[in-house]
């Protein structure tokens, strides 16, 4: 196996020199941070609220990093490099194309599990945040996140026809959910309206569920966001899954 | 002992109802180059790919040293190299990276560094690919196939963007490697090259075999087939060629200045 830890070695340089990909997942969501605690600081939400502005805004970035990584970064290297006829190279070589797939999920995960790391250490040097909730609970929530919005990253792969195609998927996905899901500002600013547009989006309840674990809450609290979340993963991956076999490698 | 590495047998590959290979058999012995030709379209790279195991075919047997290359593709990569038309590679992925990442897939890879230098990349190797030119691109292509040291190689337009220099160096190179004992199957638009290296052609027209032999063979099949006043026994490769295949219409240009 010593082939897929040069595979993606080489995966993780080659996404540490995409401007678009490192600077998204692990530089933006920081400064998001720094602006939005340079402005609120860590007071609470409203006034006489129990919530902090920045112990919410930890998970909810993280959120956001996962939607860079799962939405576009992996998407749209993934449908760039059927295009581009990578993974018919791939597959005239003894490890195939899937190895080359899964390197690129797995690069994904490690860099948006820095992303959230990077997160926590600002939050918790700069602004004191308090991580109320116990780490396996924080695990699945994040787990589950990842899991969601990836499965719906590599199902816009497996629609898409070409890179364009992905690219409008992705792009339509990612800021519609981006600003609608709590992930860049509260939910509890948004009017009803937005409010029921929001409650249709995954990534609004891999916000809820995170914010939710960071602030204390046992996963029992949160089961529908699991269902959902879990609902998303099982659909998009099958669906994906299938649509990816009848595709034409070639 | 010359020993078969790859028999395809009454080859069938549609695509959508129509037929881009038909009937399609031959065979490739060790140290034998066996060159495919035939006009765009003719089926060629579907043959070859189905050898490579990248298209499954409708029926037919092909056997890669003795394996369904289609259902044991990634036992018999280890054994073949294949060199494809019009792949491109990871932007900002620089030459030695590829090498390394490609050498990495094979338990005896070739001296890449060596390969580097006889392909006359080695100022290069620290650029990305997406800067070098279309034959340097096809020459790191050509050393990524030969690095799994293979018994049977496959070459999809090998010389196609190479400049004449490149591909008389390109030539030796080749008929070094048949002498090594490695089976070759060519696809190429340049006669010249294909009869320089031939040792047998298969010659298709619309996805169906019209011949399979050797150059002698093909030079009897083209003569029985045009009238003997227009016959010459020195005629080319690419004459003799020019004188079966179906003529292209509708290329003219006349009327247009």
């Amino acid at each position: 196996m010593r082939w897929f830890a040069v595979i993606c070695k080489m995966e993780m340089r080659l996404f540490a020199r995409d401007f678009f990909g490192f600077f998204f997942t692990l530089v933006f969501p920081v400064l998001m941070l720094l602006l939005f605690g340079g402005i609120f600081g860590n007071t609470p939400v409203y006034n006489g609220a129990d919530v902090k502005m920045m112990d919410i805004s930890v998970p909810a970035y993280s959120v956001m990093v996962i939607g860079v990584t799962g939405l576009m970064s992996l998407p749209l290297t993934l449908s760039g490099y059927k295009e581009k006829k990578i993974y018919k190279r791939f597959d005239a070589t003894p490890v195939g194309k899937k190895s080359i797939m899964l390197a690129q999920v797995l690069v994904n995960l490690v860099m948006t599990l820095i992303g959230i790391s990077n997160l926590l250490i600002v939050g918790k040097i700069l602004y004191h945040i308090q991580i109320k909730g116990n780490f396996p609970s924080i695990c699945v929530s994040i787990l589950f996140s990842i899991a969601a919005l990836f499965s719906m990253g590599f199902l816009f792969t497996a629609i898409g026809r070409d890179l364009k195609s992905t690219s409008l998927f992705c792009y339509l996905f990612y800021f519609i959910m981006l600003f609608l899901s709590g992930a860049t500002m509260p939910d509890m600013l948004f009017p009803d309206t937005i409010k029921k547009i929001s409650n249709l989006l995954p990534m609004t309840h891999a916000v809820d569920l995170m914010q939710g674990t960071f602030a204390g809450d046992s996963l029992s609290l949160h089961r529908m966001e699991l269902f959902i979340l879990g609902s998303v993963t099982v659909i998009c991956t099958t669906v994906g899954a299938v649509l990816y076999r009848k595709k034409d490698w070639t | 002992m010359s020993q078969t590495i790859v028999q395809v047998e009454n080859l069938n590959l549609t695509y959508k109802s129509l037929y881009a290979v038909q009937n399609v058999s031959f065979s490739a012995k060790s140290g034998e180059i066996l060159a495919v030709i035939g006009q765009n379209g003719s089926g060629k790279t579907s043959t070859v790919e189905c050898i490579e195991g990248l298209r499954k075919p409708d029926s037919g047997l092909i056997r890669v040293l003795g394996k369904d290359p289609w259902l044991h593709r990634s036992e018999v990569y280890k054994e073949m190299g294949v060199q494809l038309q019009e792949v491109e590679y990871p932007s900002k992925i620089r030459v030695e990276e590829q090498c390394r990442l490609f050498a990495s897939f094979y338990e005896r890879p070739a001296d890449w560094n060596l390969l580097l230098t006889q392909m006359g990349l080695d100022d290069k190797r620290k650029h990305p690919i997406h800067k070098l030119s279309g034959g340097e691109k096809q020459r790191l292509s050509i050393l990524l196939s030969l690095m799994g040291r293979p018994k049977l190689l496959i070459l999809d337009e090998l010389t196609t963007g190479l400049d004449p220099e490149v591909r008389q160096n390109m030539r030796i190179s080749f008929e070094n490697i048949r002498k090594s004992g490695v089976a070759i199957i060519m696809v190429s638009h340049y006669l010249d090259e294909v009869e320089a290296l031939a040792d047998k052609i298969l010659y298709l027209e619309k996805g169906k075999q019209q011949f399979f032999g050797t150059q002698q063979g093909f030079r009897e099949y083209v003569k029985d087939r045009v009238p003997q006043d227009e016959w010459e026994e020195n005629f080319s490769l690419e004459k003799l060629y020019l004188m079966i295949a179906p003529k292209t219409t509708g290329l003219t240009m006349e009327g247009i200045l």
